[in-house]
């Protein structure tokens, strides 16, 4: 489909290559590889942080509609132009949460951003100005794209920020996954479970009404896609911060009445990287694809930790 | 998450971290022999391998909700969905399976609630319920509302529940790690493990184990216009294939009726159990003439039928996206449901319509076209989980194989599976083969000093020859870049990811919702003449193994090619129409010659096998 139209796009992908792991292993047998480099870091976490290899801006252009999605795209740069292309995608309609990157800067799923929102004319890329800033947002130039069918613009592509590139568009995410695990994200309740005799149960479900359900439904949708980190300067810019991601998983157990653990959780999050670490920046309510409004769920468990 | 080392040898390797492969490593690890064996001090070595983090898993899609008597709406009984199991299958449903699905329904739905499902709650705190298509009460009377639901994100919330819950367990994950290699004993009689790729690395490992549970989920890529993931690409029944093993029932694919136009992308039949009717051109509601009763809400195979019956007779739509092109849809109407309930009822539908069609549901008529969904068939299984062979005469387990979910076949959805019993299918059996699991593993547990493992030699030999020769393939494959400079214009280039799309095409024209002996021929040539040699020139276009996509792609459609053969190897055998599947060249039903399962093994040979009949014998099956 995406091939059938008269109009292009070009995409622009930071683009990303590991070093095959031989070549380094090859001088892991020496003692002096040990040493810290002159440059600082040096230690493990950090050189896993920042793999070697190849880096570089690959541009591609391909015939595009304005409702076609970027994930439409790099799937059709895939079959018809470079087969090697990296990136992270699953379902294609924003539930999976596996395709979380950068959009011209902003962390978004790449299945649920279509050309018409991101696509801009050359030189309406966000420029840095005397002060240091970059404007975004706002100022939507839209640059009488399209009119003579022909460019509808350029996006920006790049691996979700705060999390270490593995390789094209694909980031490691797990330090986010083994954040959730941390703080115990499971239901701790009496723990039985009801099994069958001749057609009947022994055990219901537990009782819980609307309204009590209202309280963490909404939280209970997030699909850990990581866009809410990426966006978060305080997590993306590397301080010790466990994450809004976790404390939406957190908060989710907090607000279930048929949990049992209530008190246990809000201590394990009243930590200095934890609620405290949160400055209500509320750049992580900005793309959430579940619509969960996170940076005022982030108030709302922080003002909830402090009253107990 | 990757495992830091392997196990010389696992008591069982999980192939697949879906509803179904979650709730079968809970099933294992709750059993009461399992609470023994660590009473002893020994804790069995299970490792969970995928090619996607687990909560990737195309469950998580899943909308509408799961089906279970609870009666919490209106009274129910198990018995009915019994009954309408096995009158939506078309009676191709082994109706020992059927029995143990409607009966352990609510305690599964019950239990996943305990586990931490957000259901949708009624006003008094129980789990809402809704109507489903095919769900009666009074064996095939009145509607009645069975699907427990949680708005229409029923299988996000199975997924994540189970993961959590797998989590609070311990259970060791091997995450995006694509498995090449199913590997038998020598003779076929028994499991030996399986070879895997880390994509992370590129490596190949063997993986030795004692038992083996495939729960890799569908096929939906065979098609071209599919609700699937991407990532649905038949890998355990390809795998089961190349070993040397059957399928069963693979013939039936379920292609739901109201995918989203041109996108494929499911709109839960939530849409129209809430109030939406479908529309041709005309504007007529013309489910009243094909299902007088249900109407709307009547079995899958028969909405997608009479939609595809509209589009012929020449009722269809264009997808408004594409004013110009083919007139292959038809409206679905929701302008009649509340808003204010569509908001709360159908938040993801409403989403899915304004994101990718860029309509209003509230004014906008919607087009919808069916959607490849479902593969009834798969690796046929006892009740117990085991897979087994079909000799002509009788079942022949394979000794610690086992399967559950979408790639499995217990036969509890025959020809045509009912909303909603998916889930329960996977959670269900899931958990009981976990069970059996576990039963077999407290028996000689593989960290015991005093185990038996006399035979591990054998198993161990197996799995690591067959990883060799894996490796050898993978070199063939990225070396092959080097010369892709040369030949990159030529036609002999194509790549997996267009093959995919070629070979999705093919199987649809054949295929979609109904075929005859003319297609099926016509799409066995293009795959043995066209399909097949491309597959065989596919190499990747770089040399890097880590996260090469490319690699995983070209496996993946070998898998798929090797399935497809066996679909229509089957298709071409079944000589009647029954459920999802709809010969033109045969239209009726022949329960005199194949009220009976289909077995296809990789050499197309198909034999048939009987239906289990315990309780209702078949019927016409009328909506």
């Amino acid at each position: 489909m995406v091939e059938a139209s008269n109009t292009t796009v070009t995409l622009q992908v930071h683009r990303f290559a590991p070093r095959a792991e031989r070549a380094e292993r090859a001088r892991g047998g020496s003692p002096f590889a040990r040493k810290s480099s002159p440059f600082g870091g040096g230690s493990e976490s950090a050189s896993r942080r920042r793999p070697r290899g190849k880096q570089w801006v690959q541009e591609y252009t391909i015939p595009a509609r304005p409702e076609d999605t970027i994930l439409d795209c790099l799937l059709a740069i895939k079959r018809t132009i470079d087969p090697t292309l990296a990136f992270r995608y699953s379902c294609g309609h924003g539930m999976c949460g596996s395709d979380a990157v950068s959009i011209n800067g902003t962390p978004t799923l790449l299945c649920t951003a279509s050309i018409r929102d991101w696509a801009k004319q050359p030189g309406a890329l966000p420029q840095v100005d005397d002060e240091g800033f970059r404007h975004i947002g706002e100022d939507e130039s839209d640059g009488g794209a399209s009119d003579d069918g022909a460019s509808l613009g350029v996006i920006e592509l790049a691996p979700l920020p705060g999390f270490p590139p593995q390789r094209d568009l694909i980031a490691d995410i797990d330090p986010m996954l083994n954040q959730i695990r941390k703080l115990t994200p499971y239901l701790e309740a009496d723990g039985v479970l009801a099994t069958t005799e001749e057609g009947k149960v022994n055990a219901f479900e537990y009782l819980q009404h609307p309204e009590q359900l209202a309280k963490y439904e909404t939280l209970s949708n997030c699909i850990a896609c990581g866009v809410c980190e990426g966006s978060c300067p305080v997590f993306a810019g590397g301080d010790a911060f466990i994450g809004p991601a976790a404390l939406i998983w957190s908060s989710r157990f907090i607000n279930d009445s048929r949990d049992a653990k209530t008190m246990e959780r809000m201590d394990a999050i009243d930590t200095a990287d934890g609620v405290a670490a949160c400055q209500s920046v509320r750049a992580c309510s900005r793309h959430c694809p579940r619509g969960i409004d996170v940076g005022e769920e982030m108030w709302q468990i922080v003002a909830k930790v402090r009253e107990r | 998450m990757s495992p830091k080392r392997l196990e010389d040898m696992y008591d069982a390797v999980i192939v697949g971290a879906g509803a179904a492969g979650l709730s079968a490593a809970l099933g294992l690890l709750r059993s009461p022999e399992v609470a023994e064996l660590r009473e002893q001090g020994l804790d069995p070595k299970i490792l969970v391998v995928s090619k996607l983090q687990p909560l990737r898993s195309h469950t998580g899609s899943a909308e509408g909700g799961i089906a279970a008597s609870l009666g919490n709406i209106e009274s129910d009984d198990w018995h009915w969905h019994y009954y309408d199991t096995i009158k939506g299958g078309d009676w191709l449903v082994d109706q020992d399976a059927a029995k143990l699905l409607a009966e352990y329904a609510p305690e599964t739905v019950i239990n996943l609630e305990r586990q931490g499902v957000a259901f949708s709650r009624t006003e008094d705190g129980h789990i809402a319920q809704r109507r489903f298509g095919g769900h009666t009460r009074d064996f095939g009377g009145e509607p009645v509302k069975r699907a427990a639901y949680a708005a229409d994100r029923i299988g996000h919330q199975i997924l994540h529940t189970l993961w959590q819950q797998c989590v609070a367990q311990g259970v060791e994950f091997a995450e995006e790690w694509y498995v090449t290699d199913l590997v038998l004993t020598e003779d076929g009689s028994q499991a030996a493990g399986i070879v895997a790729m880390d994509t992370h690395t590129g490596k190949i490992h063997a993986i030795h184990a004692r038992n083996v549970l495939i729960a890799t989920g569908g096929a939906g890529r065979l098609f071209h216009t599919t609700s699937n993931s991407w990532d649905l690409t038949g890998d355990g029944m390809a795998l089961a294939l190349a070993s040397g093993l059957q399928l069963e029932d693979i013939e039936f694919v379920q292609f739901h009726p109201t995918g989203l136009a041109h996108t494929g992308i499911l709109l839960s039949e939530a849409a129209r159990a809430e109030g939406g009717i479908l529309r041709n051109a005309e504007g007529e509601a013309f489910m009243e003439r094909y299902a007088p009763e249900h109407k709307d809400l009547a079995a899958r195979d028969v909405v997608s039928r009479s939609i595809m019956a509209e589009i012929d007779a020449g009722r269809g739509v264009a997808d408004p996206k594409d004013p110009n092109g083919p007139k292959d849809c038809v409206w679905l109407d929701m302008t009649g449901i509340d808003p204010k309930r569509m908001a709360q009822a159908l938040p993801q539908v409403v989403e899915t319509i304004e994101q990718y069609a860029n309509l209003d549901p509230a004014k906008d008529l919607i087009p919808i076209k069916p959607t490849a969904h479902y593969t009834m068939g798969g690796l046929p299984i006892t009740t117990d989980g085991e897979v087994y062979r079909w000799d002509g005469t009788r079942r022949t387990v394979v000794d610690g194989l086992f399967a559950a979910g979408e790639c499995s076949c217990v036969s509890v959805h025959g020809a045509n599976r009912l909303g909603g019993n998916s889930l329960l299918d996977a959670c269900l059996f899931g958990t009981r083969s976990g069970r059996t699991l576990a039963a077999r593993i407290v028996e000689n547990p593989a960290g015991s000093p005093m185990a038996d493992d006399a035979s591990d030699e054998l198993l161990t030999a197996a799995v690591d020859q067959a990883a060799d020769m894996r490796n050898q393939e993978l070199d063939k494959l990225l070396q092959g870049s080097t010369a892709a400079g040369q030949s990159d214009h030529g036609e002999g280039d194509e790549n997996a990811y267009a093959l995919m799309a070629r070979l999705g095409s093919i199987m649809e024209r054949a295929l979609a919702v109904r075929c005859s002996a003319d297609t099926i021929g016509n799409a066995l040539e293009q795959l043995n003449t066209s399909i097949r040699p491309a597959a065989e020139a596919l190499h990747a276009h770089d040399k890097t193994a880590a996260f090469n996509q490319e690699v995983t792609a070209i496996w993946e459609v070998r898998h798929l090619i090797e399935l497809a053969e066996a679909v229509l190897q089957a298709s071409d055998a079944r000589h009647e129409s029954r459920g999802s599947m709809r010969r033109l060249d045969f239209p009726e039903r022949d329960d005199e010659h194949f009220l009976a399962h289909s077995m296809v093994s990789a050499d197309g040979t198909v034999t048939f096998k009987p239906v289990i009949i315990t309780d209702y014998p078949p019927k016409k099956r009328e909506y």
